[in-house]
């Protein structure tokens, strides 16, 4: 009852406000009225009785400002109110509502762009149902390495022995020459294990999955296709199945199309059963990506606990191949996400620096516009207002601005989100499902939210803490409180240079790291190299047959083509490691074993004659590969410096013998020794290399190889040769064309990636803190007008009013430099893992920001200094 | 702006409560019957009356009316509601309590 009272008055209150507002008046009027008839009985005269009356009212205006505030005028009510003055406020600004919304657009686009990705790339849940239950599984041994691939009877066991999933799963792809109609190319495909589909609850939109007999039975010759594959290749027609792809020359029936959008692991658009090789690999052959699903019930610790006891039975059952091997068990999102975490924290950390500095400029941009405002203020305060309806008045326009800001932002996001998307390595996953969403619309209107409490709260505090009498005598920028507020923009400013050598420190450092990324000596020399990847069907012994006969032919037609200085053909190039194990001196032991410690001992490569001075890698000792390495021939193999030195320390290793757990267990005699190469890219140190000849291990290698041709001009000229040559001598075998320079170059995506935003953002940050440092010294020259006036008038020169202004900023930007130095020197330790032969405290890099910033920051101060310094005393004077 | 400083803060709700609790009426004749119950010694700033009466008015303690006042003029009239009445006993029992506290104090020698 009483509450329902209570709300009647107070939407009265608030929606007849013209009422309340009239009998407010009225209430008033008759009091003065009331007063004046009394006062006129007591004998003054009529003016002078109403004005005593009034004058015991103590302000009528006052007082019907108080009565409105108890009656608690609403919060609706003012806010309204409020907003209309705002926007009027900056219309009647132009100019400072442009600069501040762009600069607050920028800031909070650029946010809400890195964080759209973060989201879509870190947040997300995968596309799966209840995809929190979706896991990996590894290889990981007590020395702490691991190894994300797992060997097939391991996983086979952990499958068998553990309660805690409702499914696992194996699988691992490849690129393969696919033909649906007419051509042949390169498609993405899976081999996977039973239950890959239902760890990820996937089901066939059309059709059916393996059945068991064809899962278990060798080379079952069935597929299952990707929806797009379905679409543009064999034109979404429903008579699909039952009709065939080939991959490498055996037709495959279509079984089933999986539904739109699905294409795991990787771009795969075929699917089939493991292959009877598949099933006979050994426990030492690590070769598939596992993944399971959790049951319901159970939570990650149990089941790694249960696996841990798994691999702890398989240690003691195997010695020789498990010691110390376990598993390794995450989510699979973070598991996918963990190469890009970093990166991406690190984007949104220093896209956050940049909108701070956005805000300390925008709230030195309203703090000389509240001091131009203070007699507007004043008045307002005189006429009733009180501070705290002063104080949400000037936060409710710095709302305003922020939520303009964040509307022009989220435009702005949009575009660097394009960007950020197209610049981004290729290998980030769900990077392409960036968008904005309804979680990245909240994110924009709460950073725009506390933007707006940021630059709003320290002018408005400012400005309602004003001296009226001061304010309403002296009027205009020279107001009472002027001094505070220099003081406050001078602090804004340390803090933009401190926030600006931050950024700068890390674009340095990244920059750094990525500039000896790219200068690392590789080994080999990548430029004017054209990578042509070429597969021969081969399903059996003729076919390997032809496919030898074919390669030997093709690479003699392409050292015939003219502009082709070198060519041969491996079965990866450098940067990528096909394959790696162990390998034995002199003769093979009585028990084979693994490395225990689960690192690499050396990597295999297998290479035609002539590879290595297409390359460029040099001979150091000893013979190239040569036509007289062929099938049949004794084996042979070429080692780099790195196994000479290890294996062979002090002796020459020509002649010796040696094995590998490669193809065969034969001895290889080494015939030669050739230069170091930086196999995994340039990140990492050369491993051991044996190289062997690809005749003598096609069953290893392959019948699919990267011819590597070495052009006196552009490689791309001769593209379309090649292409013919290959198609002149086997019209079915697909090809794809890339540059080393250009597979490279993908090797150091993420660094460039990484170092050129952060480049972007320090590059802004400089601007912000330019604009910043120049409009404070701009702003304390004005504001000592006239005292430089009066030095000049008493003889001071030019250069010594130059540097009395100077003196000022140059101090500024010490002390913002020194703070930022402390800030940089924390904040870098965070990034030691994404730097490359740069220490996070490297003095260069630091002497080099000091410069840069230092530099900058006197240019913009010097200029309004100097304005300054050549002012004319008696103008300076007069505007007193 | 100014508060009633002759005033114990809070009594000014009081003393209203109990003045409005004879009979409504307006807020000129609230002040005047104040003046003349204490003798002339408390003089309610009228600054102060008003924002009193409309906060008493949203508390729901008074309510108010538009009437013909005596000298034929529409005035605004005050008149305690149900828990005004309660609260007036409330703080008029809070007061006595306050005051006999004092002048216990005051008068110890």
């Amino acid at each position: 009852m009483r509450l329902a009272n209570i709300a009647r008055l107070r939407l009265r209150s608030l929606f007849k406000r013209m009422r309340v507002e009239q009998e407010l008046d009225e209430e008033l009027r008759y009091h003065v009225a009331r007063q004046t008839e009394e006062n006129i009985a007591a004998g003054m005269s009529r003016k002078e009785a109403r004005y005593a009356a009034l004058r015991l009212l103590e302000g009528f205006e006052q007082n019907k400002e108080e009565c409105r505030d108890m009656r608690g005028l609403n919060l609706v009510e003012t806010a309204m109110q409020d907003l209309r003055y705002g926007i009027r406020s900056l219309r009647k600004n132009p100019g400072f509502a442009v600069a501040a919304v762009l600069v607050m657009a920028l800031g909070i686009g650029a946010n809400t762009a890195v964080f759209s990705v973060v989201n879509s790339v870190l947040l997300k849940p995968l596309a799966y149902r209840d995809s929190d239950r979706i896991v990996t599984l590894a290889s990981a041994w007590k020395s702490g390495a691991t190894e994300r691939l797992v060997a097939l009877p391991d996983f086979r066991d952990w499958h068998d022995q553990s309660t805690a999933f409702s499914a696992m799963g194996c699988y691992r792809s490849s690129e393969e020459p696919a033909r649906a109609n007419s051509e042949t190319e390169y498609v993405r495909v899976a081999r996977v294990s039973p239950e890959f589909f239902r760890v990820l609850a996937v089901e066939p939109a059309i059709g059916r999955e393996f059945d068991a007999q064809e899962e278990r039975s060798n080379d079952s010759a069935v597929a299952l296709i990707s929806y797009s594959y379905w679409q543009s290749h064999l034109g979404g027609n429903s008579s699909v199945l039952g009709t065939s792809v080939h991959i490498a020359g055996q037709p495959l029936l279509i079984v089933g199309v999986l539904p739109p959008r699905f294409h795991f692991p990787e771009n795969s658009d075929i699917w089939r059963p493991l292959d009877s090789v598949d099933r006979t690999l050994p426990r030492t052959s690590f070769s598939f990506l596992a993944m399971a699903r959790l049951k319901p019930n159970v939570s990650i610790e149990q089941a790694r606990a249960q696996l841990a006891s798994i691999a702890g039975r398989l240690e003691n059952q195997y010695p020789d191949t498990n010691k110390n091997r376990g598993v390794a068990i995450a989510g699979m999102r973070d598991d996918m996400v963990s190469n890009v975490r970093l990166t991406l924290y690190l984007l949104l950390g220093a896209v956050c620096l940049v909108l701070l500095i956005a805000c300390a400029n925008v709230t030195t941009l309203l703090l000389a516009k509240a001091t131009a405002r203070t007699r507007e203020i004043a008045i307002r305060a005189a006429v009733g207002a009180g501070r705290g309806r002063i104080l949400r008045q000037l936060i409710t326009e710095s709302l305003l601005l922020a939520f303009i800001a964040g509307a022009v932002g989220l435009m702005v996001a949009w575009v660097i989100a394009k960007g950020l998307i197209e610049l981004a390595p290729a290998d980030v996953p769900r990077l392409a499902e960036a968008g904005i969403d309804g979680r990245v619309l909240l994110f924009t209107a709460c950073i725009s939210l506390v933007c707006s409490l940021i630059f709003g709260m320290i002018p408005a505090i400012h400005a309602s803490r004003l001296d009226l009498s001061d304010a309403l005598k002296q009027g205009g920028a020279r107001a009472a409180g002027a001094g505070r507020s220099s003081r406050l923009r001078e602090a804004l400013v340390v803090v933009e240079i401190a926030l600006s050598v931050m950024l700068l420190a890390g674009a340095g450092l990244l920059l750094k790291s990525f500039v000896a990324l790219n200068n690392v000596a590789l080994g080999f020399r990548p430029e004017r190299v054209m990578l042509m990847k070429a597969s021969y069907p081969a399903s059996d012994r003729q076919g390997e047959e032809r496919a030898r006969r074919f390669f030997k032919q093709l690479l003699s037609d392409i050292a015939g083509v003219p502009g082709v200085s070198a060519a041969g053909a491996t079965m990866g190039p450098p940067g990528h490691v096909e394959s790696a194990g162990s390998y034995w001196t002199d003769h093979l032991p009585q028990r084979t074993r693994t490395n225990p410690e689960g690192t690499v001992d050396a990597v295999f490569s297998v290479a035609t004659p002539g590879t290595f001075r297409a390359l460029g890698i040099p001979l150091i000792r000893g013979r190239d590969f040569s036509d007289s390495d062929a099938a049949g021939a004794p084996l042979t193999a070429v080692i780099n410096e790195t196994l000479a030195r290890k294996a062979f320390p002090g002796q020459d290793p020509i002649g010796r013998l040696l094995f590998a757990g490669f193809d065969s267990d034969k001895a290889m005699k080494i015939v030669g020794i050739v230069g170091d190469v930086r196999q995994w890219g340039p990140a990492r140190r050369p491993d051991s290399e044996i190289y062997m000849p690809f005749e003598q291990h096609m069953a290893g290698a392959g019948t699919t190889l990267i011819v590597v041709v070495r052009t006196s001009g552009v490689p791309e000229a001769l593209t379309d040769t090649l292409r013919r040559t290959v198609h002149d001598l086997a019209p079915d075998v697909p090809v794809k064309f890339t540059t080393m320079e250009a597979s490279l170059s993908e090797e150091v995506a993420a660094p460039r990636f990484r170092t050129l935003l952060l480049g972007i953002f320090a590059g802004l940050s400089i601007c912000l803190a330019v604009a910043g440092v120049y409009g404070v010294t701009a702003y304390i020259a004005g504001q000592r007008l006239n005292e430089i006036g009066l030095r000049v008038a008493m003889g001071a020169t030019p250069s010594q009013v130059l540097r009395l202004i100077l003196r000022r900023a140059v101090l500024l930007a010490t002390v913002g430099m020194a703070l930022g130095f402390a800030g940089s020197v924390a904040g870098a330790r965070l990034i030691t893992a994404l730097l490359f032969e740069v220490a996070s405290d490297d003095p260069v890099i630091y002497s080099a920001v000091a410069v840069l910033l230092g530099t900058v920051m006197l240019l913009a101060s010097y200029l309004p200094a100097r304005r300054a310094s050549r002012l004319d005393p008696l103008v300076a004077l007069r505007q007193e | 702006m100014s508060k009633p400083t002759d005033l114990v803060q809070g009594t000014l709700d009081l003393l209203i409560l109990k003045v409005v609790a004879l009979e409504p009426m307006h807020g000129w004749a609230v002040a005047q019957r104040i003046r003349q119950m204490s003798g002339d010694v408390l003089q309610v700033g009228q600054g102060a009356l008003y924002p009193a009466l409309h906060k008493l008015e949203q508390n729901g303690w008074i309510s108010s009316e538009w009437a013909v006042s005596e000298n034929n003029r529409r005035a605004k009239y005050y008149t305690l509601t149900k828990d005004g009445r309660k609260a007036l006993q409330r703080e008029a029992a809070d007061w006595e309590r306050l005051a006999t506290a004092i002048s216990l104090i005051v008068r110890a020698v």
